[in-house]
C-alpha cells in the first residue's frame, strides 16, 4: 500500500483550484467540513502544474463549473484516499471573497455533491430510505408499464452494481438506471419500440424526456422537491453482440440476460439479468467490485461511434450549453425584449401571429402577446421559457408555448401540425437560432416553415454571420448563411431581404430599406448590441444599429 | 475507383484519406436508422389515425397520394348517378 507521503503533500488551495503533489494516481474525496463534496483520481483528473516540486510530478484539479459559484467563503477542506479512508490534507482554506462559511447546497437547503459528470446534484448518500421510497414506488410502477409495453426491464448500471454489491443505492451515484434488452434486433426497431414504451409512459401520467433515440429518462419529484431521474436504456442482441445504450458493445449470449433474475435493493426486490456479473464487467471492466467514486466509462470508439450513429443526435449543445445555460438562476430574468422583436413588430400589420422558433426566454413572445398578436413559443429546453410562460398566463395574454426539438422529426412534426391549423396571418420568427442548431434544425426548421406558411406570411431570420469581436456569446457559432439561403431555396423559399453588417434596423423592412452606420453598445449575453431594449415601447421605437457580425433574412414560400 | 492494394500502400496518404470518408459514409448510414424509426413512428402514431376520418378532404388526399405512387392498373371507377335514358 502507498505511503502517505506517496499520494498526496505539498496542498495548496486557491481561487482556480486544488494543487498538490502526487505520483500515484488514485481516487481521492473532497470534504468541505463533513460534506463530501467529490472525487477525483489525482492524476487522470488533474493537469500537470507548471510550478514543479523537487522530482515529483505537481498536479492541479481545477474547480469543476458547477462548483465555482459556491466557491465563496471559508471552509475546512479536507482530502481523503477513498480506498483506504486516509486523511492526507485537511486545511483551513478561504476562497473568492472569503465571507462567511462556503456552503454547497440548493435552494431548500440540502447538501448537493458532485457526480462524476461534474455537476452539482443531491447524491443518494445524503438520503434515507424513506426519502428514496417514492424513487423505488416509480422504478416498481415504470418496470411494471415497461412490461405490459412488452420488454423485460432491470435494474442496471450504477443501480445494478450497487444491487449487487451493497443491496442498496450507491452512495456517490444520484440516478436510477434500468435497462431492457429488446427481443429485436435491428436499430430502427429498436427505437421504434422505445418510442412506444416513452407513449405508454406519458399516457400513465409520467414527465419523460427523451436523451437519444434508444434512452429516455422518467423524472420522478421527491417530497422535499429534488427532482431525481430514472433513465431507461434500450438494448439489443446482433451477431452475438450486446449493445446497450450508453456504453455498451461487447461479444454476448442471450442466456447471460434471459430468464431475468432478481437482485434486492433497499429492502425491495427488483428483476436483472440471469448473470449480473457479466452485465456489471460488461459495464465497468474487470474491477467492478472495487468501489470508485470517480468512475469513468471507457467505452471503445467503436462502441461509441455505433451508438452515436444509430441513436443519437437528438440532444445538439443541449447538455454541453443549454442545461447548464438555463440552470443559472440569473439566465431566467432577462425580461427585456430584442430589437429584432420590435423590428418584426413594426413591419407586420396588425392581427399577424407570430411563431418564435428557439425563443429562449420568450420574452420576444411576450413582447409581441401584450401587444395582442397571437404568439407562439417553440424550444426545446421548455425551462427557460417557463417564467415567460407563467407570467402570459398569469396576464391572460394570447401566448402558448410548445416544447420542440428541431433535431427530433418527430417533434418537428408534431409542433408543424399544430402550427399548421393556426388560421389567419402568421409569421415564424427565429432569433439566434440556426447559429446555435445543428444541419438536421436548420433543415427542420425550413420544412416546418415550409409547410406552416405555405398560404402566407414569412420567416424572420437574425444570426450570427462571423465571430462577435466581444466574443460570440453562449452557445452560438457564426453560420455560413449563403449555404442555409441556398438550402432555403431547395426547400422552395425565396429570399425577399437580406442584411448584414451595420444597418440601420428601423426602416429595415421589405419595403422601406436605408442604412447609416453606427457603434452599438454591448450586453455580454445579448449578441444585438441593443442598448435601447431595456424600454419596451410600442411604434416605432428608438433607433437601433445592426452590429456588423450579424445578419438579417427574410423568406417568403409564396 | 481506385482498389489496387499495392497502390494504397505505396500512398499511406491516400490511404488515410480513404478510411476517414469510408468512417463518415458508414457514420452517415447509421444515421439512417433514427430518421427511418421517426418516419416509421410519425405515420404509424400521427398519419395513420387522421386518415381513419370521414372528412372528404381527407378522402381526396389519400386517392391523391395513392395515384401519386402508382398509375398501374385500371383506374377507380367513380359512380356514376343513373341515367335517365338506361
Amino acid at each position: 500500500m502507498a505511503t502517505p507521503s506517496a499520494v498526496v503533500t505539498d496542498v495548496a488551495v486557491d481561487d482556480n483550484g486544488i494543487s498538490f503533489a502526487a505520483d500515484v494516481d488514485q481516487p481521492v474525496d473532497l470534504f468541505f467540513d463533513d460534506q463530501r463534496i467529490g472525487s477525483f483520481w489525482t492524476v487522470r483528473d488533474t493537469t500537470a502544474s507548471t510550478a514543479t516540486l523537487g522530482a515529483r510530478g505537481r498536479r492541479t484539479w481545477a474547480w469543476p463549473r458547477s462548483l465555482r459559484p459556491h466557491l465563496d467563503g471559508t471552509t475546512e477542506l479536507r482530502l481523503v484516499v477513498h480506498a483506504t479512508g486516509e486523511q492526507v490534507c485537511a486545511q483551513r482554506v478561504t476562497l473568492g471573497d472569503g465571507q462567511g462559511e462556503i456552503s454547497v447546497v440548493d435552494a431548500r437547503g440540502n447538501p448537493l455533491s458532485l457526480d462524476k459528470s461534474q455537476r452539482l446534484v443531491r447524491l443518494f448518500a445524503s438520503r434515507s430510505i424513506e426519502q428514496l421510497t417514492p424513487l423505488l414506488d416509480s422504478m416498481s410502477s415504470v418496470i411494471a408499464a415497461l412490461q405490459e409495453g412488452g420488454v423485460e426491464p432491470f435494474v442496471a448500471y450504477g443501480t445494478l452494481l450497487g444491487a449487487v454489491r451493497e443491496k442498496t443505492f450507491i452512495g456517490h451515484d444520484s440516478d436510477a438506471d434500468l435497462g431492457y434488452v429488446s427481443r429485436r434486433d435491428h436499430p430502427a426497431d429498436v427505437m421504434i419500440e422505445s418510442f412506444a414504451l416513452q407513449r405508454r409512459l406519458t399516457e400513465q401520467g409520467f414527465l419523460v424526456t427523451r436523451y437519444s433515440g434508444a434512452a429516455f429518462k422518467v423524472i420522478v419529484t421527491e417530497p422535499d422537491g429534488t427532482l431525481r431521474g430514472l433513465d431507461v436504456f434500450a438494448g439489443f442482441l446482433r451477431d452475438g453482440e450486446l449493445y446497450l445504450m450508453g456504453e455498451v458493445g461487447t461479444p454476448y449470449r442471450s442466456e447471460w440476460v434471459f430468464p431475468l433474475t432478481e437482485v434486492e435493493l433497499a429492502g425491495r426486490t427488483f428483476p436483472a439479468p440471469a448473470v449480473p456479473e457479466r452485465l456489471l464487467e460488461a459495464m465497468y471492466g474487470p474491477h467492478w467490485r472495487v468501489p470508485d467514486p470517480a468512475f469513468k466509462f471507457e467505452t471503445p470508439i467503436g462502441v461509441t461511434r455505433r451508438l452515436n450513429g444509430w441513436f443519437r443526435g437528438t440532444r445538439h449543445r443541449r447538455e454541453s450549453t443549454w442545461d447548464p445555460y438555463w440552470g443559472q438562476a440569473r439566465a431566467l430574468t432577462k425580461t427585456t425584449p430584442s430589437a429584432f422583436i420590435r423590428w418584426v413588430h413594426r413591419s407586420e400589420p396588425k392581427g399577424t401571429a407570430v411563431v418564435d422558433v428557439g425563443c429562449g426566454y420568450g420574452s420576444d413572445v411576450l413582447f409581441v402577446a401584450r401587444r395582442g398578436r397571437r404568439a407562439y413559443g417553440l424550444d426545446y429546453v421548455p425551462r427557460s421559457y417557463a417564467p415567460m410562460a407563467g407570467r402570459a398566463e398569469k396576464m391572460g395574454f394570447p401566448a402558448t408555448f410548445l416544447p420542440t426539438n428541431l433535431t427530433e422529426l418527430r417533434s418537428t412534426y408534431a409542433a408543424t401540425a399544430e402550427l399548421r391549423s393556426l388560421r389567419g396571418p402568421k409569421v415564424m420568427t427565429a432569433r439566434h437560432l440556426l447559429d446555435s442548431t445543428s444541419t438536421l434544425g436548420r433543415r427542420n426548421l425550413l420544412r416546418m416553415a415550409r409547410t406552416v406558411l405555405a398560404d402566407g406570411g414569412r420567416l424572420y431570420v437574425q444570426a450570427l454571420v462571423a465571430p462577435d469581436p466581444a466574443g460570440d456569446p453562449p452557445g452560438l457559432r457564426p453560420v455560413d448563411i449563403d449555404a442555409f439561403v441556398a438550402e432555403a431555396e431547395r426547400y422552395g423559399a425565396r429570399v425577399v431581404l437580406r442584411r448584414e453588417g451595420r444597418v440601420d434596423d428601423v426602416k429595415l423592412s421589405p419595403d422601406n430599406l436605408s442604412t447609416r452606420p453606427g457603434a452599438p453598445a454591448r450586453n455580454p449575453d445579448d449578441p444585438e448590441a441593443d442598448p435601447s431594449s431595456a424600454a419596451i415601447t410600442d411604434g416605432p421605437g428608438p433607433e437601433t444599429v445592426q452590429p456588423a457580425h450579424l445578419c438579417r433574412l427574410v423568406l417568403q414560400w409564396n | 475507383m481506385e482498389l489496387n492494394p499495392r497502390r494504397l500502400i505505396s500512398s499511406p496518404q491516400r490511404l488515410r484519406e480513404r478510411l476517414d470518408a469510408m468512417e463518415a459514409e458508414i457514420q452517415e448510414c447509421r444515421q439512417l436508422n433514427l430518421r427511418v424509426a421517426e418516419l416509421a413512428d410519425a405515420v404509424a402514431e400521427l398519419l395513420v389515425p387522421l386518415a381513419d376520418s370521414d372528412d372528404p378532404r381527407v378522402a381526396e388526399i389519400i386517392e391523391r397520394y395513392r395515384l401519386g405512387v402508382s398509375t398501374e392498373g385500371p383506374r377507380p371507377v367513380k359512380p356514376t348517378p343513373p341515367s335517365e335514358t338506361a
